[in-house]
């Protein structure tokens, strides 16, 4: 066998396997993919944010989703925090039951190693197309505190999360 | 489809062709820069593992058979990016044969630590697949030659591959209309929203005001990359290589300019493998011993 047969034979081989591990893995098994990033054009999107709360904040008052320009508290800016957003997103878009497990986790992110000098609001944010524009609303779904966790009463599973980490 | 198999073997590996300084040393340079940044990933997710995860949420790859949570504590998720770099030192230095594979398997399993909460980063791919076409040709070659030319015919066909898996995806997904300008209103109050959540603000540059104003605007930008994805596997040519590697180049910074989203690795690999190093490299080296340079002679020769 020359280089050149052994070398298409070893491609051949790698892409065989490539297949049917992203066949019989809905496309994704690192580092193979099919990369179907942003393949679903038009779809609505739920994404995160974080809005620090005022410090005597135990109780979250109103569950009702606001426009995105209406966000309560101020701006908890996640990658200095050494926080990745998609992870945030991650959780609030696919976590179709909050057991205590998945509280902890997403509780985990922001105290596994700092503590909380004010209360965190974690809200899901969701947009859409309409005709022309784009609409925006954020919906709390769990605040933060040094020592407690106040969680969204009745949270519907929502779409998932679509942005592609580079 | 043998002859097929053929041509593509001969356009892919050129083991025939005269093989340069400039050609050495450009594959020595793709090597280095595969391991360097796959040890980069390792470090960086190692010390995000151990700070932030604490539970899998989605699985990927081996996670999905073996649970991946050991890693999360006591820092072994840290040692295990000290293994990766140690391993991939030794298979720079070509130590122990099987040091590149023993780094992909590692590799592999810190990136399905770090992603165990539901986000599908592809923004490593291509160094993970760099990583298995050093471990492959470290292998199955034992001249150092030879190893080169696999090394990096591997790269440009299952990158060509991947990028035009990507375009199929859109149109098998959404159709024809994938590139419709309104769609990409919709990323980029994605995006914005991305943004704010990481840096607390954020300020639209002049091709997203354009393309706000006016969506055919994005229409324009979504067709181009579209585009530069379907003929990605044009690279298997030698003809056409280096002209779609910088197309699809220039479609990473269009992502970058419209949605705030740069694949570091990806486009610094595709810029390693997109330009003609070896021809600058040579007309370098002539420079040097010479005081001047032609590098148009070299253009044959080098390619």
């Amino acid at each position: 066998m020359n280089l050149y047969q052994r070398s298409i034979r070893i491609i051949g081989g790698v892409f065989v396997v490539y297949a049917l591990l992203v066949a019989t893995h809905l496309g994704e098994f690192w580092p193979f993919s099919i990369y179907p990033m942003f393949s679903q054009a038009g779809n609505p999107w739920t994404r995160a944010v974080v809005r620090e709360m005022p410090a005597d904040m135990e109780r979250v008052s109103s569950w009702d989703a606001v426009p995105f320009q209406d966000l309560p508290g101020a701006a908890y800016p996640l990658t200095p925090r050494g926080i990745n957003t998609n992870d945030v997103a991650n959780y609030v878009s696919k976590a179709e039951t909050w057991t205590p497990q998945r509280q902890r986790g997403l509780r985990s992110l922001f105290t596994k190693s700092q503590d909380l000098d004010r209360p965190l609001l974690v809200m899901r944010v969701r947009g859409a197309l309409n005709s022309d524009s784009v609409s925006v609303h954020a919906t709390p779904v769990m605040l933060v505190t040094r020592d407690t966790l106040d969680l969204h009463p009745d949270l519907a599973p929502s779409t998932v999360a679509t942005s592609d980490g580079s | 489809m043998q002859r097929i198999a053929d041509t593509l073997s001969h356009e892919l590996f050129a083991f025939d062709r005269p093989e340069t300084r400039g050609h050495r040393w450009h594959v020595h340079l793709v090597e280095l820069f595969l391991v360097v940044y796959a040890a980069w990933f390792c470090w960086d997710w190692g010390f995000y593992i151990q700070r932030n995860i604490t539970e899998v949420l989605l699985p990927l790859g081996i996670a999905q058979y073996i649970d991946i949570s050991f890693l999360f504590d006591h820092h072994l998720a840290v040692a295990n990016a000290a293994l990766v770099t140690l391993f991939g030192a030794l298979g720079f230095f070509r130590v122990w044969r099987p040091a590149y594979a023993i780094v992909f398997a590692l590799f592999h399993l810190q990136y399905t630590a770090r992603y165990s909460l539901g986000e599908i980063s592809h923004g490593s791919n291509l160094v993970g697949m760099g990583m298995l076409a050093l471990a492959l040709t470290v292998l199955f070659f034992s001249e150092e030659s030879h190893r080169r030319r696999f090394t990096m015919g591997f790269l440009y066909f299952f990158i060509g591959l991947g990028y035009t898996s990507a375009a199929v995806c859109k149109l098998v997904a959404t159709g024809i209309t994938w590139p419709h300008g309104q769609h990409l209103l919709l990323w980029i109050a994605e995006r914005k929203v991305d943004v704010l959540s990481k840096f607390g603000a954020f300020d639209p540059n002049l091709l997203q005001e354009m393309i706000l104003a006016n969506y055919h605007w994005g229409t324009a930008v979504l067709v181009f990359g579209l585009v530069a994805e379907g003929v990605s596997f044009l690279m298997w040519w030698r003809r056409y290589r280096y002209y779609i590697v910088m197309l699809v180049v220039s479609m990473h910074f269009g992502i970058l300019f419209t949605m705030n989203i740069f694949f570091a690795a990806s486009t610094y690999l595709l810029i390693l493998l997109g330009l003609p190093w070896p021809i600058i490299i040579n007309a370098a080296y002539e420079w040097a011993e010479t005081g001047s340079a032609s590098p148009s002679g070299k253009l044959r020769r080098a390619t």
